[in-house]
This record gives structure tokens, sequence and C-alpha cells, in this order.
């Protein structure tokens, strides 16, 4: 038996080594996180100077009144501020559940629609807006379509047999989700072409350009609700990536935490889509990401994944409201800045996932 | 500018009355023969059911899209109370081609724009049923042309040539409006959807009725299209007016802290376009609009129409093209975003 | 001398089918035994009966003198550990995060390893003299360091038993033997293994005593050098004795001189 481990022996130091590295990269992801804001509160269609927004800061900060114009004082705090908090928001949710679908189904292609979220969303959001429902309630039917939709796959999936219960699961998923698809192709044939079809698109698109306060403060809570179990959990996660007999064998209820984590990050990624509309690509390469720079421990790649996922979403979201006269539509952005850049780390690193 | 078009449509009526074709005008492309007599028609899309309501509404067979009660309150009989029958649109088309078999129409009739790809699917259907159909071109500013033209092939001559005629007057209203002030047209954003953050850009036919009325779509990027739009990029715009036929979004902007940030909205130049039957502004983009085209221009050149009384000429124009009376309060309902 | 693991009129099998029956086995503190059996005799599914991961047809399964069924999957863990065949996983996790892995049913809930926990956790890899590799990641390490790291998680559970399924399947020559002498160091320490393997001498090099397995019946338990006869392997594979190699069974069975 070895001698007690100080700090001072070898393997005790290339320990601290290590962790002063994982240390760096996360506060790295936070200084990126951090610059991403404030470019992105910076810049935008309605011209404010750096000093005329430097001018609005101060006096929030210091309780004065803004000598700016009301328009403009609009702009930075009631439009751009809740426009990036809700991209840093759908960003971190779509990063974490990103990353602990990726564990649990134990493959790195994994995102978080694959048990249908985003299409039980869209057919929500579809319907409310082919029924005319007011704004809330399209939000509202979406949030629900979306926990609805992977509700149904889990209670198909717990009925069919022990078999081999994750495949299961994403072939009920992806069976659940390919109706649900239907669907809403089907409330998109039915829409009114010049008024309601146009509305469908886009929020099938995905966009932050609407997003408005009283969104914050339905998604804020939900997420937190659902921050909360992955972030107790964030070890034992790990062990889902096991098969399932090694999980159990160690003294792992793999059944009850598999489904304790479906459910938080189903929760986070339907309430990001209920406020956004449906975003790929963020979930699945957003932890690959995150993986490559940390590790698959989930206790350290949830945060890496969280902060990168948020960075990400502004930065794109930012490039969405700047880049072309018109909104480009955030999932368009996402996949268009995400894949090359991932393409481009994958060739750099000489680590496998 | 009207000369002009009045002389390529010359030209175009020389180039198509070849021997051996079909009555094919600048505007109609017609495939397949009608009979002489043509007594029921199929609209194929919701313009063309305007077209046909307005000029000969007793032929219509049924609707292409969804009629509310209100709608059809606002309606004559019969057309009134025909079926929804589903559009005919290539692929996103809802009624079956055996439908329309059965139906055996005298003539299917469409409008609104015509490319290439519309063309030979109309060509495909006409084939494939061995039923007439006629596909109506033009835009807005061709509905004085329109309703002639449909007008000949319906053998409605008198009633189109009446309608024609208000639709030149609406038209013209704008004309001299824009003619008569110099200073620059005002700024006019369309505001679609429930969040008003959607819009037409310039050059869309979802709005050039802006451009009809004498205004200016602050939405002039690309070259039309719908697009959506963030509340920065409206503040940035700084429209004059604002015009909308979302009645949930009127009623919430006008207070709304945010778009309260708009002059516009501050100065209650917001406006709700009724939506029965038919829009005043879209919705579909067909003729409903000759009627929204006097109100814009109004509002917009206030003091160069003298006074107009918007409820007044609602009332003619709903009695000369739908053949109702609706009661003045109704329709001050309609504006003011009451009912 | 209480056995560890005790097996009474066991039957067992999944998804309803039966795939053996009344077996009898115990193991020991601190013993080693060796299932031997053609493949398709039912040996997996035996260990995971045994393990708690099925349920049992009929009869019991006590662990450390309570039924297993009665034994809560965290205590189960705290007695008895697994060690699978070594295969790579989807990520590349690091062989210390892996080892750390064993500490779960002495972690919380809802808690993350303490440093306690890590310190087990590298004990158990300086035991099995790999501590070098605990920053190396498990993807890239050869198969036979992988099998090691597997042990090492099982022993970070501090149990008492180890259930080893073929434990040296698809290792080279070298490897095997370095695993099999982990196995010797741990019968030292008192821990009882139970592992199956295709390889006769291998049951004779580390078992105390070797099970017989066929068509999910076990046909002799013993010491290694009783029960394992030509004629006894020739009939549990299906082969004559003639084709038994002579020099197969000449191992005396005790350990290679440890150093």
């Amino acid at each position: 038996m070895g001698a007690a481990e100080g700090v001072g022996s070898a393997p005790g130091r290339a320990l601290k080594h290590h962790a002063g590295r994982r240390g760096l990269a996360l506060g790295l992801a936070g200084a990126a996180l951090l610059g991403a804001a404030l470019l992105s509160f910076a810049i935008g269609k309605f011209p404010v100077a750096p000093a005329e927004l430097w001018q609005s800061i101060w006096a929030r900060v210091s309780g004065t009144p803004s000598p700016l114009p009301a328009a403009m004082e609009a702009v930075v705090w009631r439009i751009r501020l809740p426009r990036i908090a809700a991209g840093a928001m759908v960003g971190a949710s779509l990063g974490v559940a990103g990353a602990a679908f990726q564990g649990m189904f134990r493959n790195p292609l994994v995102s978080p629609d694959i048990l249908g979220v985003s299409a039980g969303a869209g057919l929500g959001a579809s319907l409310a807006i082919l029924l005319g429902w007011p704004l809330l309630a399209v939000s509202g039917l979406a949030f629900a379509g979306g926990l609805f939709a992977v509700a149904v796959v889990i209670l198909i999936a717990s009925r069919v047999g022990e078999h081999d219960p994750v495949l299961v699961l994403v072939l009920a998923g992806v069976a659940v989700g390919a109706f649900l698809g239907a669907g809403i192709s089907l409330v998109k044939l039915l829409a009114d072409p010049s008024v309601q079809l146009p509305s469908i698109t886009f929020w099938l698109l995905g966009g932050l350009n609407a997003v408005t306060v009283k969104d914050l403060q339905f998604a804020a809570p939900a997420l937190l609700l659902a921050l909360l179990p992955l972030f107790l959990l964030r070890w034992r996660i790990n062990l889902l990536s096991l098969p399932d007999d090694e999980a159990a064998a160690l003294g792992t209820p793999v059944t009850r935490l598999r489904l304790g984590v479906v459910a938080a990050a189903t929760l986070m990624t339907a309430a990001a889509v209920a406020m956004s509309g449906i975003i790929g690509w963020v979930g699945l390469v957003v932890p690959h990401v995150a993986r490559l720079l940390v590790g698959p421990e989930f206790s350290r790649l949830m945060p890496m994944s969280l902060l990168l996922g948020a960075a990400f979403v502004i930065v794109a979201d930012t490039l969405a409201r700047t880049l072309a006269p018109i909104e480009l539509p955030l999932s368009v952005l996402t996949a268009a800045v995400g894949a090359p850049f991932f393409l481009w780390l994958l060739g750099r690193s000489r680590r496998s996932t | 500018m009207l000369r002009r078009r009045e002389g390529l449509l010359a030209l175009a009526a020389l180039w198509f009355a070849a021997p051996g074709r079909a009555a094919a005008t600048a505007l109609i492309q017609l495939f397949g023969k009608p009979a002489a007599r043509v007594d029921r028609v199929f609209a194929a899309g919701p313009p063309a059911a305007v077209l046909l309501y307005v000029l000969a509404p007793e032929r219509l067979l049924g609707w292409p899209m969804n009629l509310s009660d209100s709608a059809r309150a606002l309606l004559a009989a019969p057309a009134r109370d025909r079926p929804v029958l589903g559009r005919l649109a290539g692929r996103g088309s809802t009624v079956g081609v055996e439908v329309l078999l059965k139906l055996q129409p005298d003539l299917i009739l469409d409008a609104g724009t015509v490319d290439a790809t519309y063309v030979s699917g109309a060509q495909r259907v006409a084939e494939q049923t061995g039923l007439p159909y006629a596909l109506v071109d033009g835009r807005l500013a061709d509905s004085a042309q329109q309703l002639r033209e449909v007008g000949a092939l319906l053998g409605v001559g008198t009633r189109a040539e009446t309608l024609a005629v208000y639709a030149e007057q609406s038209l013209g209203v704008a004309a001299a409006a824009r003619g008569a002030s110099t200073a620059a047209w005002p700024g006019v954003y369309l505001a679609r959807g429930a969040d008003g953050l959607e819009t037409a850009l310039a050059g869309s036919i979802n709005a050039e009725i802006i451009e009809a009325a004498g205004g200016r779509n602050v939405a002039s990027v690309g070259r039309g299209g719908i697009s959506r739009v963030s509340m920065e990029q409206v503040l940035a715009w700084a429209p004059d007016w604002i015009v909308t036929q979302d009645r949930g979004f009127f009623l919430q902007a006008r207070t709304d802290a945010l778009w309260s940030a708009l002059a516009a909205v501050r100065d209650g130049r917001v406006l709700l376009a009724p939506d029965q039957p038919f829009g005043w502004i879209d919705g579909p983009p067909g003729l409903n609009r000759l009627l929204g085209v006097r109100w814009l221009a109004a509002h917009l050149h206030a003091g160069q129409a003298g006074g107009f009384d918007a409820v007044a000429e609602a009332q003619r124009f709903y009695r000369l093209f739908y053949g109702v009376q609706p009661a003045r309060e109704a329709l001050q309902a309609m504006l003011d975003g009451r009912g | 001398m209480k056995a560890v693991l005790e097996a009474r009129a066991l039957a067992f099998g999944h998804r309803g089918v039966r795939l053996g029956e009344g077996v009898d086995l115990g193991i020991a503190p601190g013993e080693v035994l060796c299932l031997l059996g053609p493949n398709g005799c039912g040996k997996t599914t035996l260990f995971r009966t045994l393990l708690g991961l099925l349920p049992t047809l009929a009869g019991e399964v006590w662990l450390v003198g309570r039924r297993l069924r009665d034994t809560s999957r965290r205590d189960v863990a705290r007695r008895m550990a697994y060690v699978p065949q070594a295969q790579t996983g989807a990520f590349a996790y690091a062989v210390e995060d892996i080892v750390l892995l064993g500490r779960a049913a002495q972690v919380g809930a809802f808690s993350v390893p303490s440093a306690q926990d890590r310190r087990v956790a590298l004990q158990s890899l300086e035991q099995l003299g790999i501590a070098h590799l605990r920053q190396r990641r498990y993807t890239e390490i050869s198969g036979g360091e992988r099998q090691l790291v597997l042990i090492a998680r099982a022993l970070a559970q501090e149990a008492t038993l180890l259930i080893m399924d073929e434990p040296t399947a698809s290792l080279d020559f070298g490897n095997q033997i370095r695993v099999l002498r982990q196995i010797d160091a741990l019968r030292r320490q008192g821990i009882a293994v139970c592992l199956s393997t295709h390889q006769p001498e291998h049951a004779l090099r580390v078992g105390d005593r070797v099970a017989l397995m066929q068509a999910g019946r076990i046909l002799a338990v013993g010491a290694a050098r009783e029960v394992m006869t030509p004629e006894s392997l020739a009939a549990l594979y299906g082969v004559a004795p003639a084709d038994i190699p002579p020099g197969l069974l000449l191992q005396t069975g005790t350990q290679a001189a440890a150093p």
C-alpha cells in the first residue's frame, strides 16, 4: 500500500496541474461568455455609440437619470439586455441538456431533440398559431407539447421489455418525433398561407427577436428548477455512461437515475425551445467542444457546456441580428457558425472524444 | 405611368392574339377551352375567390379558405353558405383532384403572382382533369384590368366595368395625394403577427398597399417576402405610421411600454385594418384591398383628401363589391378594435 | 466459516426462459472459485443472477449472511463487486475517473466524491501497480491495462468479493499473466474472487476450487486437481479425452513464486 498522498508528491503535483489547467479552461470559457455578452450589448441595428452605452450603464449603476433619449434607453435595457439574457439561457439549457443526453445515451452524436421534445414543442406552437391563440398561449402550448412528447416516449419505452432500455428510448423518441413532425407538416398545410404559415415557419426556424422580459420570467425558474437536480447529480450521471449492468452492480438505481436526468434535461430544453423556437446544433456541438476541452467527466463537463453554450448562442444571435438587413433565423446561424468551427476543432485535436 | 402600361398592354395583346391560340390576354393565361356559358367556377385560392365573388358571386362553387362565422355574416347569399372546398396550389393543395373532377366546374380560376412554376402547375392540372384553367396575373395596380378581363371571360362585362372604375378611382386617389404633396412620403411599418414583429418587405405583394396608398415601406431591404424583425430594428426605422390587421397586436401595442418608445405609437398613429369578411390591406392580397388603399391614403395624407369618412366609404364599398350593407356601428367597431 | 456468497437450489434464467437450475454454490472468504464451462452454458446469466442483476427463478442467493433480495443495491455494491470484460467506452474517461466510479456506493446520493474517496481510488490503482496510468484516457491504454483498471474500480468499492466475467479473454499472453498474478494478490489480501474462464490452465493456476458448468447445471465442484481430470474436461466440452493436451493438467496448481 502506498504512503499517504500529499500534495507535494509527484502524483499530487500532477493532480494539481491538471486541475489547474481545467480551472483555467473554465475561467476562459467564463471570460468568453462575458466578452460575448458585452460585445452583443454594444452592437445592433439601432445606433448606440460606446460612449452613450457607457453613460447609460453608469446612470443605472449610480441611480441617476440617464441622459439618453427614451428610444435608446429602451433599446439598450429592454431589447438588448433581455435578448442577451435569453440567448444565454437558451444556450446554457441546450448545452447542459446535450451533455447529459450524450453521456446517458453513450453517444456523442446525440442532441437534446432525440426524444422528440423539439417536435412536440413545434407541434404545440404550430397548433396554437393555427388556432389564432395569443402569444403567451403559443409559448405555453409549445412548452406543454415538448413535455408531452417526452412523456409519451418514456411511457412507450417503459412498456416495452427490458431488452436494451437505452436503445428502446432512442427508437421510441425517433418514432414519436417523426409522428409529431408529420403533425407539424399537416398543420402547415391547413394554415392560411398568407397570414399563419409565415408565422409558423418563422417559429420553427427559431429566433430571439421577440423575446421580452415576460418570457424570461417564465423561462428562468424552469431552467433553474431543471438545473438543480442535474447539479446535484453531476457526478452520479457518469455512472449512466457505463453499461446498465455495470452501473447497477456499482450500486446505482439506473432506471430512476435515468428518468430523473431525462426529466430535468427535457424540462430545460422545453423551456428553451418554448422561448426561442427550435434551435438545432447547439445541443450537439457544444458538449462535444466542451468534452475536447475538459474531458467527459460530467461534473466538469456540465459547467463548461453551460458557459460555452451560453456564449455560442449569444454570438450566433448577435450575428443573426446584425449580419443582414433582415433578421436571420437563429438555427441557420448556429449551424453556419457551429459546423465549420467544429470541423476545425476536430482537425486540430489529436485526442479522441 | 398608366400610359406606358397601356402601351405595353397593346403590344402584348398583339403578341398574344396570334391565330389558333385560345383567347389569352396579357393578364389571363388560359389552359383548355371554356364553354360558352361559364356557370360553375372553382376558385383555386383566396385572391381568386375574392375576384370571383365580387364579379359573379352566384357562380362560386365553394371557398378555398376557412371563413369564420363573422366573415360569413358579411357575405351575401348564396355564396355565404357555400362550403369550404380547399385550395389548389400545386404541392400545397388541400383539394383533391378527384374532388375537382366530381364537382366538374366549368372553369378553374386562379389569381396571384404568376411564375413559371405556377404556369406549369396550372397546365398540368388542366391536362390531368380536362377542366379549363384560367390563371390571372397582376398585382394591386392591375386591379381594373383584372376585373375587366375576368368580367369578359365570365360574361359580366357591365358589372366588371362598374367595379373597375371604382378600382381606378381608388388607385388614382393615392396618386393624386402623392402628387399634391411635396413632403416626403410618410414611412409606414406593416406589423404582422400577434407580436407585430413580422413584416412584409418592400416589393412584397403583402405590402404593396403601402406604396399604392402613397406611403413608403420602412422595411426597404431585399426584394420582397416576409421576414421577422426585432424591436430594435423598428425603433431604428422610426416609422411615421404603423398599420396592422391583427386586432390583438393593435390593442396591446398602444399601451405596451416598449412600443411606446415609438413616436408613432405615442401620437396615436397606429391603424387597425378590419379583416371581415376579407382584410382591408391583406389576407388575401386581392381586390379586397381597394377599400384599404383609400382608407390608408386618407390617413397618410390627411388634409389632401379633405374630410374622409372611412365608415361611409366602407359602407359604399361593401355594398358595391360584397353586396352587403353593414351598419355604421359595426364598421366603426371593427376599426376601433372592438368587433 | 461463513460463506461470502452462497447460492442454494438456485434456478436462473431471463425473460421467462429457465436456463439453469439446482445450482448450489458457496464461496468462502478469501477463496478463488473458477467457473469453467463451454460457450452458452449460462455462465454469464448465472453471474448476473448472483450479482442480483437478474431475479432468481427459484432458490436463494445469500450475500454475507443476508438474502440478496433483501439487500439494497448500495449494500450489495459494498460487499460484492463486478468486473466485466474490458471494452472501450464511448467516451475517453480518465483512468482515475473510472476507478472513482467504484465509490458510487459510498458517496451520498447527491454528493460528489470526497478527498477520502479519491484516496481510496488512488490506493486501488497503486495496489495493482497502475497508478502511473491515472491521467491516461481509458480508450488509449492496452486491453490488459483496461482490465486492471476495472479490477481497480472493483477494489475501490471495498468489497470482499469480486465476480469476474472472463477477465483474461482477448488478452495477450503477457497481460493474461499479469491479471492472474493480481488475482493471486487479491486472494492473499483476503478478497474472495469468483471468475469464469475458458482456459482450464488458468483455473488450475489461480483456483482454490473449480466448478464445472454445463447447460445450466453444476456438474462438479471441488479442489482443482480433483475436479479437473481429462475425462471430466472432455465430457464438459464434448471432446475426446485423448484430445486434451497431456501437459495441461500437469501444473501443480500452486502459484508462481510471488515477488
